[in-house]
């Protein structure tokens, strides 16, 4: 198909979008869904800030996959972590930690921090290093990234 | 920038999308886990008429034992799933480490084996955007008799950098292809060409459906040299594979990745360690015939020279890690 309707699972909430071959799942976020939260960055698959969620809580890149492809599938973005209006403890860990600088990569970072955390609840030093290696933050580093991960690593909450 | 338009088909079954690829009209790709292909679409390197996905086709799943011992991967099988599957980790760790060391843990999550083992072969004036390539017009594999990466070559050097051909060579693993026709197997070695544009024997009408790896207990060490430890193509990457005397001609292999058009398997160098054993005298003979079997190299993304020391360097290591393996 050139073009259809695709029931994407956003966040919690069913959307029927009208999506083109033309469309990744990143220009059907941004565009479409107005979910500005998530980035495009290099579009190639280099910067990671383009990170999401899929359904089974892993870091993907919605820059290098078709919207097509995801029909009827589940994606979490930075704006699904919040639970009635509290941060989620990654993102408060963030704050705390002052794990942000410009703050563009930011979603992509905690995107994919949070993904470390929902498949090792308590992540060793190389879980976080190789969960955070897709993403590249151009302003600092990640060494303050990684003591906030590791923070809900080792506390479960926020500090 | 919006990806160029094509028809977009999800089939159900392989029969249903052997059925497309036959029977679809003009330029049909296929699609795995998009990593590569839709970067390749959106610099209009491919504007394919259709994309065939592949990901979700329930014959491409899974890894399962033969009765034989053989394992057999499934062609759509993510990189991750193969990282974490115990049979693989017990068995083959360094086949694991291949995996593993394809990009990043978000590419992973997305991409295929059988989108690894069909990489497209890449070259630093070709894999640029479409306003670079335009500034200097097309090249062989944009359909012009001319190569602006390495002045004269006669065809298209582009390099395979996939992380795990060589590994995967290095222990015998044959590929099965399908296609309306029927299906063919064949060893993974023979399935690469030293084409950049025509880089695998596919035919158009196939779909590469599994991967099979004989069943063995010889050692095998794999090791990628890049620019960061992070997500990089390699510049050079080995495979050497030795039984556990190290003496045996037959089974020592060494597969060389990402300096040449297709994954080398160097046969002298590994009868010179077969037969002088894997210590230093052994060691040394092999890296003396590198050079001349090797052959010319291009001076494609890093200097001819370099990629040869890089070979040797690889070679070392790889046969020093093995000994401690046999400690």
């Amino acid at each position: 198909m050139k073009k259809g309707f695709i029931t994407l699972h956003v966040n919690g909430d069913a959307h029927e979008v009208l999506v083109s071959s033309q469309h990744t799942l990143l220009d059907v976020l941004r565009g479409k869904l107005k979910l500005m939260g998530t980035k495009e960055g290099c579009t190639t698959g280099s910067c990671g800030v383009c990170t999401v969620n899929n359904g089974r809580g892993e870091a993907v890149l919605s820059c290098l996959t078709p919207a097509l492809e995801w029909a009827d599938q589940s994606i979490t973005t930075i704006e699904g972590l919040e639970k009635n209006g509290c941060l989620a403890p990654i993102q408060q860990a963030f704050v705390e930690y002052h794990a942000v600088q410009c703050g563009f990569c930011t979603p992509g970072v905690i995107m994919s921090a949070q993904a470390v955390l929902n498949l090792t609840p308590a992540p060793t030093e190389e879980d976080i290093n190789d969960g955070l290696a897709g993403v590249i933050c151009r302003c600092t580093g990640h060494i303050k990234v990684k003591e906030a991960i590791r923070h809900v690593g080792e506390f479960g909450t926020a500090p | 920038m919006l990806l160029p338009e094509h028809d977009f088909v999800k089939p159900a079954t392989l029969a249903e999308g052997l059925a497309v690829l036959r029977d679809a009209p003009g330029d049909v790709r296929l699609l795995g886990g998009g990593t590569d292909v839709v970067f390749n679409m959106r610099c209009r390197l491919l504007t394919p008429d259709t994309l065939l996905s592949l990901k979700d086709l329930p014959e491409l799943q899974g890894i399962a034992v033969l009765p034989d011992g053989s394992l057999q991967l499934g062609a759509a099988c993510r990189l991750t799933d193969l990282v974490a599957a115990t049979v693989l980790t017990e068995r083959y760790p360094a086949l694991v480490k291949a995996f593993r060391a394809v990009a990043s843990r978000h590419v992973r999550n997305l991409a295929t084996l059988g989108g690894n083992l069909c990489l497209d072969t890449r070259c630093w004036f070709t894999n640029q955007t479409k306003e670079w390539r335009d500034a200097k017009g097309p090249c062989l594999k944009t359909g012009k008799d001319v190569c602006h990466a390495i002045a004269g070559a006669p065809v298209c050097v582009a390099l395979n950098n996939a992380d795990s051909p060589p590994a995967l060579i290095a222990l015998n693993a044959t590929v099965t292809l399908a296609s309306s026709r029927g299906e063919r197997r064949m060893l993974l070695q023979d399935f690469y060409l030293e084409d950049g544009i025509r880089h695998t024997t596919r035919e158009p009408d196939e779909i590469l459906t599994s991967v099979t790896i004989p069943p063995t207990t010889d050692r095998l060490v794999f090791l990628k040299e890049t620019a960061r430890q992070g997500m990089d193509f390699s510049y050079g990457a080995i495979a050497v594979r030795a039984d556990g005397s190290g003496a045996t001609a037959s089974r020592l292999r060494i597969v060389l990745g990402s300096l040449t058009t297709a994954p080398r398997l160097l046969a002298g160098a590994a009868e010179r360690l077969a037969v002088l054993g894997l210590g230093d005298d052994g060691l040394d003979a092999a890296c003396a015939t590198l050079r001349d079997e090797l052959g010319p190299l291009t001076n494609l993304y890093s200097p001819a020279a370099y990629k040869r020391e890089l070979a040797r360097i690889l070679l070392r290591k790889a046969v020093l890690e093995l000994r401690e393996m046999q400690a």
